[in-house]
């Protein structure tokens, strides 16, 4: 079992492969100060945004006399609005994560800490807050967030299929879910929509063994969960392969499309391929979120 | 047992076993594979997904038909399938009396006769007959016993090297009489000989006859004849078939003395012959190594011929005295015995020192008296080495002194000076005829022409040996041929000359035959009965019936005529016989040995000798099951997915892995030497208890850093030496703390400690116990010592002397401390002669290394340091106590000097002699 220490470990090991990663955050910074994100709009920050005709009501002492004196409106020079941004993560902490098909394979749950930790890291050092949902550990800022992190990331849940947490959202935030999303649907569509409705946007990051793409299976057969709550016993398991792979593919498309409605991003990985590439495109598609999300 | 289709079975009840089959088909379609438990987080998607009924998965038709054929061959090899059964109902009952011919003629397929013989054994056993063997070679009154009794017998039936002869087959008709209701099978050689016929009559009387007989022809070898330079060698066969032809094999000894086939001829037998002869040329070198010849594929007496002398042909070297000398042919000293010898003997010519080195059979001096030194020796030499010398008289033996006081050693008698002259015209008396040979004498049995007569002869001296001497005289009783033995060859004396100057004898026949008896020339022909008349033979090597020369024994000599005349039989037993030192060869065929094929009448059943042996197929049909469900086991982890799993493949592949057990001994051996010899080493004894093995080694491991600081000796760290198992030699000295309890080495321990003393190794013995007692007699260790010390091979030993060579073989020491300051130490004894040396304050010692030192001083104590350099051990009080630790190291570092040098200190006395030759 992985402890705390050598997650982060691991983890830390991900992450310093991306310093071009923060380099690409960097060239974000053009716009954004270090430890936060410009939010594309007039506020509260020290960045210039625009000139604009002072309006009634507008204190005098807004107006910027520099600009008003090339003409005879006269002009007040409003800031960007700057705050850091909040990323909340769900990983999936149960049984159905604890399996791999291979023993030179790491197991779902290994994957899925490892890229949650390795994102919190790069949101760190970008100076964003890192939380996980629910009540756990509210989002902060600061090295020490990754180890109260590492702690918690390493905690199994004893249930089979855990739903996805969706109370105390802190709305506009952003969320990262990783999970095998083999569970009941029902849940992961309240969670996602809950989110919505806060504005919560985020990526879902559906994390799958490939014995789960392939199926690989045949004869008599007894398919158990990992935490052994469900059973299903098969005298032709060659035969089911065909069934399962349209459900499972009826699943991604479901998630997919709830995606589209609620605005997340859906991203498929397999515990068999580089889990930087999967870093990359979490990172990624957190990034040009912040764009959009404005 | 039950027969089907030509397969019996011995329990075919079982068979019906295979009805089962067809259920056990059902019964195994029906039931599904077993199910392989699988974790699968997925099987959320799969809840409620149903199996097509239509598809079940069932087991396939072909692992059903692979099971099927499993347990088939199980129920088959059950019920004991046979191959090639014998029908039971046929064995017959009653007694059953098995006839053999048992000559030579068999001898080549007895193999296959003995196998027939016992199929018919093992059914006589299966109907418990009763079963009686009588061989017409070697006839007795068969013993009726069970068959299985003759069955661990078969082996001893072996085939006599001769054909039934008339006396033998009457004798089994009046056994055969005597015996009543008894059924015959006859294994028949296929030759004919006298009384066959009347020998089944008197069987079929008794009951019915059944024949078996090979259907192979009996082949036969005539003894090969030497004519005009080539061997001719005739074969016979019985049956007149079509051309067919036969090698025929030369078999001999190479010169490395291995048995091989020196020459091989073919022989054709012409179509409708009975007959083939082939003729060997060959050198007389490899002629003379042949031993026997055979006909190839055949191993049979009759079919193998010995070769005796009668091929070999002698060489012979005539040596005259006269040489060179201008003269009529029939003057020459040698014409007649050259022509007597010509036929049958290899005739050198030279002086004796040419023909000495050509190593000839005999050598042949006429008229020659007196010889060289030169020849002398070696002739002698020769002759004692088993050569012949025959000599001839002479005028020039008659008139020298030779042998005249004294027995010449290369002459059998001393002689008379003159010689004699009888019925010459000078003389009175008439010319002296020869007396008929004695028994004793080679000759006897020859006849003497009358017109043999001897006119002048040389006279031998009357010795008390001359009676044993003559093997042939004159009428009036005076030698005329003599013989003494020298060494293991022999001389031979004819009192008259080789001409007919003297005598008529060598113008007679009589003489050629002397020439033979003599072994001097060997007869071409085969021998005659006359010739062999009144001799006595005795057998050297017999054969046997299929042809193998095996040692005669004791059996009883064959007188001569009989040898050449009379069939083989148990009283002349074909082999080399051996007179004197003549050798002839017995062969079972000879010239008028005639082959005929034996003829049945037709209402004699004759069966082949062919056999098809039972063949009981249970233990290939359950073989085949038990491959048939290993493959089932395969083809089921297969079908469900199992086989390539990690953990069955180990399962798999853990059943053929063997444990090679790894040469971890000589390893570890090896490891020992390398550690041992890479650089010096000091070694300690173990002595199995760990404060003391722990302390020898700090102790060693002082003194090696003390050497290594101080002199040029730099050791590495100190090894155990457990001196059961490790190899001594490596090590230049060994320290050897006594305890009381230590086990006491095996003798391998001690032989080894012994060598290793003896090859200048130096064991320091040391008691530990500061030598209270004196003598080490009184302490435990002291004790210990004594006892572990007894079987070591050390010499005398004195207290070590205040000039001994350890006192300065680095520092000069007087006393040698360790722990404790101990009086004595004791070692090897100076020489009682050892002196003072002028001008130098010691003696002049033994120069070897002593290879025991005894003390009680605890030195390895006071060695001993710590693995960082600090002594382990306390050695007295202060500054003194140090003083004494330093003495201990000097003593250390003295020993180890005296180890690896010598007596090299001790050369110093000689260093006056050398600076005075020096003229310092």
């Amino acid at each position: 079992m992985i402890t705390p220490a050598t997650l982060r470990a691991n983890a830390e090991d991900q992450a310093a492969r991306f310093p071009d990663l923060l380099a690409r955050a960097e060239h974000l910074a053009g716009a954004v100060l270090l430890g936060s994100h410009g939010r594309r709009r007039a506020g509260g920050g020290d960045d210039f945004w625009q000139y604009r005709p002072a309006q009634a009501g507008d204190s005098r002492r807004r107006i910027d006399h520099r600009r008003s004196a090339r003409g005879d409106q006269e002009f007040v020079r409003e800031h960007e609005w700057q705050i850091a941004q909040s990323v909340m993560l769900w990983i999936d902490q149960g049984a159905s994560m604890r399996f791999s098909s291979d023993p030179n394979l790491p197991q779902k749950a290994d994957r899925a800490r490892l890229l949650g930790l390795a994102v919190a890291i790069l949101l760190q050092r970008g100076g964003e807050r890192v939380g996980l949902t629910g009540t756990a550990l509210p989002p902060r800022s600061g090295r020490p967030q990754l180890l109260r992190l590492a702690e918690l990331l390493s905690q199994d849940s004893a249930d089979d299929y855990a739903p996805p947490e969706h109370r105390a959202m802190i709305p506009h935030a952003r969320a990262v879910f990783i999970s095998d999303f083999m569970g009941d649907l029902d849940g992961i569509t309240l969670a996602l929509t809950k989110a919505a409705d806060r504005g919560v946007r985020g990526v879902l990051c559906h994390l799958l063994d490939p014995s789960e793409e392939a199926f690989p299976f045949s004869g008599r057969t007894i398919f158990e969960s990992v935490g052994g709550t469900l059973r299903h016993e098969t005298l032709k398991a060659n035969d089911l392969k065909s069934r399962y792979l349209e459900r499972l593919a009826e699943r991604k498309s479901e998630l997919q499309r709830l995606c589209a409605v609620t605005g997340w991003h859906y991203g498929l990985h397999h515990t068999n391929t580089s889990a930087q590439s999967a870093l990359l495109w979490l990172y990624s598609a957190l990034d040009t979120r912040v764009g959009a999300a404005a | 047992m039950t027969i089907l289709g030509g397969i019996g079975f011995s329990a075919p009840w079982l068979l019906l076993g295979l009805i089962a089959l067809p259920i056990l088909w059902l019964i195994l379609r029906a039931v599904p594979p077993a199910p392989i438990r699988q974790r699968f987080p997925g099987v959320a998607l799969l809840l409620g997904l149903t199996d097509d009924e239509s598809v079940s998965d069932r087991t396939p038709w072909w692992l059903l038909l692979l099971r099927m054929f499993a347990v088939a061959a199980i129920i088959i090899g059950l019920a004991g399938p046979v191959l090639n059964p014998h029908d039971q109902q046929a064995d017959g009952s009653g007694r059953l009396l098995i006839v053999l011919d048992g000559s030579w003629a068999g001898a080549t397929r007895w193999q296959q006769q003995s196998q027939v013989i016992d199929a018919q054994l093992t059914r006589a056993a299966r109907a418990n007959r009763t079963v009686g063997f009588l061989t017409l070679t070697r006839p007795e009154e068969p013993a009726f016993q069970s068959a299985n009794v003759w069955r661990t017998r078969l082996a001893g039936l072996q085939p006599a090297p001769w054909q039934p002869s008339d006396a033998d087959v009457i004798r089994a008709i009046e056994i055969t009489k005597a015996l009543d209701g008894f059924d015959t099978l006859w294994f028949s050689d296929g030759l004919e000989y006298p009384s066959r016929n009347d020998m089944l009559d008197a069987l079929q009387n008794q009951g019915s006859v059944d024949v078996y007989q090979t259907g192979a022809n009996v082949l036969a070898m005539v003894p090969a004849s030497y004519k005009d330079g080539a061997i001719t060698l005739t074969v016979k066969r019985a049956v007149a078939g079509p051309t067919s032809e036969v090698t025929l094999n030369a078999q001999g000894r190479d010169p490395a003395g291995n048995a091989r086939i020196l020459a091989t001829v073919p022989a054709q037998f012409d179509d409708g012959a009975t007959q083939a002869t082939a003729a060997l040329s060959l050198p007389a070198e490899l002629r003379a190594r042949i031993t026997r010849f055979d006909i190839a594929g055949q191993r049979s007496a009759g079919a193998t011929t010995l070769v005796d002398d009668g091929l070999r042909r002698r060489e012979v070297a005539l040596i005259a005295g006269r040489e060179n000398r201008e003269g009529l042919e029939l003057l020459s000293p040698l014409h007649y015995i050259e022509r007597a010898l010509a036929p049958t003997a290899d005739i050198i010519d030279g002086s004796l020192a040419e023909v000495l080195p050509a190593n000839p059979d005999v050598i042949v001096l006429a008229d020659i008296a007196t010889l060289s030194e030169a020849e002398q020796a070696p002739l002698q030499q020769w002759i004692e080495a088993g050569g012949m010398l025959v000599r001839f008289a002479g005028p020039r033996i008659a008139a020298s002194d030779i042998s005249r006081d004294t027995e010449d050693p290369l002459m059998p008698v001393r002689l008379r000076a003159g010689g004699r002259s009888v019925g010459g015209a000078m003389s009175w008396g008439e010319p002296k005829s020869l007396d008929s040979f004695r028994e004793t004498s080679p000759f006897f049995g020859l006849d003497i022409p009358d017109d043999v007569v001897v006119s002048a002869q040389v006279v031998a001296q009357p010795d008390p040996t001359l009676a044993d001497r003559v093997i042939a005289s004159l009428s009036d009783g005076t030698p005329l041929v003599t013989r003494k033995a020298l060494g293991q060859g022999q001389v031979v004396l004819f009192h008259v000359t080789a001409t007919a100057e003297w005598s008529t004898l060598p113008l007679s026949g009589v003489f050629v035959q002397m020439m033979e008896r003599l072994a001097i020339s060997s007869s071409a022909a085969s021998v005659e009965a006359q010739d062999l008349q009144g001799t006595t033979w005795t057998p050297l090597r017999i054969m046997d019936g299929f042809g193998q020369l095996e040692d005669a024994g004791n059996l009883p000599g064959v007188d001569g005529a009989d040898l050449a005349s009379a069939a083989a039989g148990p009283d002349l037993r074909p082999g080399i016989y051996a007179s004197g030192d003549r050798r002839i060869a017995r062969n079972v065929v000879t010239d008028d040995t005639a082959l005929t094929p034996t003829t049945w009448p037709a209402d004699v059943p004759v069966h082949g000798l062919y056999v098809a042996p039972e063949m009981p197929l249970a233990g290939w049909l359950l073989s085949l099951s038990l491959l048939l469900l290993l493959a089932d086991v395969v083809a089921s982890l297969a079908l469900s997915g199992r086989l390539l799993k990690r953990s069955n493949i180990a399962a798999i592949l853990l059943v053929p892995l063997m444990q090679i057990p790894a040469p971890a001994d000589a390893q570890s051996a090896d490891d020992f030497a390398l550690n041992a010899t890479a650089e010096m080493t000091l070694a300690y004894v173990i002595t199995g208890s760990p404060s003391i093995d722990t302390l020898s080694e700090a102790g060693l491991r002082g003194l090696s850093d003390t050497l290594f600081f101080r002199t040029s000796v730099e050791p590495a760290n100190p090894i155990g030496v457990n001196l059961e198992t490790d190899e001594l030699a490596f090590f230049p000295m060994l320290y050897w703390p006594i305890t009381p309890d230590q086990p006491r080495p095996s003798g391998d321990a001690y032989a080894k400690l012994n060598a290793y003393l003896r090859s200048g190794g130096l064991i320091l013995f040391d008691t530990r116990d500061a030598d209270i007692s004196g003598y080490g007699g009184a302490s435990a260790n002291g004790r210990k010592l004594q006892d572990l010390a007894a079987p070591l091979d050390i010499p005398p030993l004195e207290p070590l002397p205040s000039d001994h060579v350890l006192t300065r073989t680095f520092y000069l020491l007087q006393d040698f401390p360790g722990r404790y300051t101990g009086r004595d130490i004791w070692v090897e004894a100076s020489p009682p002669d050892a002196e003072q040396v002028e001008g130098m304050p010691f003696r002049n010692l033994n120069d070897g290394v002593t290879p025991v030192v005894i003390g009680g001083n605890d030195w390895a104590a006071a060695w001993a340091v710590s693995s960082n350099g600090a002594p382990m051990v306390p050695v007295g009080r202060g500054f003194g106590g140090e003083r004494q630790r330093e003495l201990a190291y000097r003593f250390g570092v003295n020993l180890v000097m005296h180890v690896l040098t010598g007596n090299y200190k001790s050369d110093q006395v000689h260093v006056p002699a050398l600076l005075d030759r020096l003229g310092q």
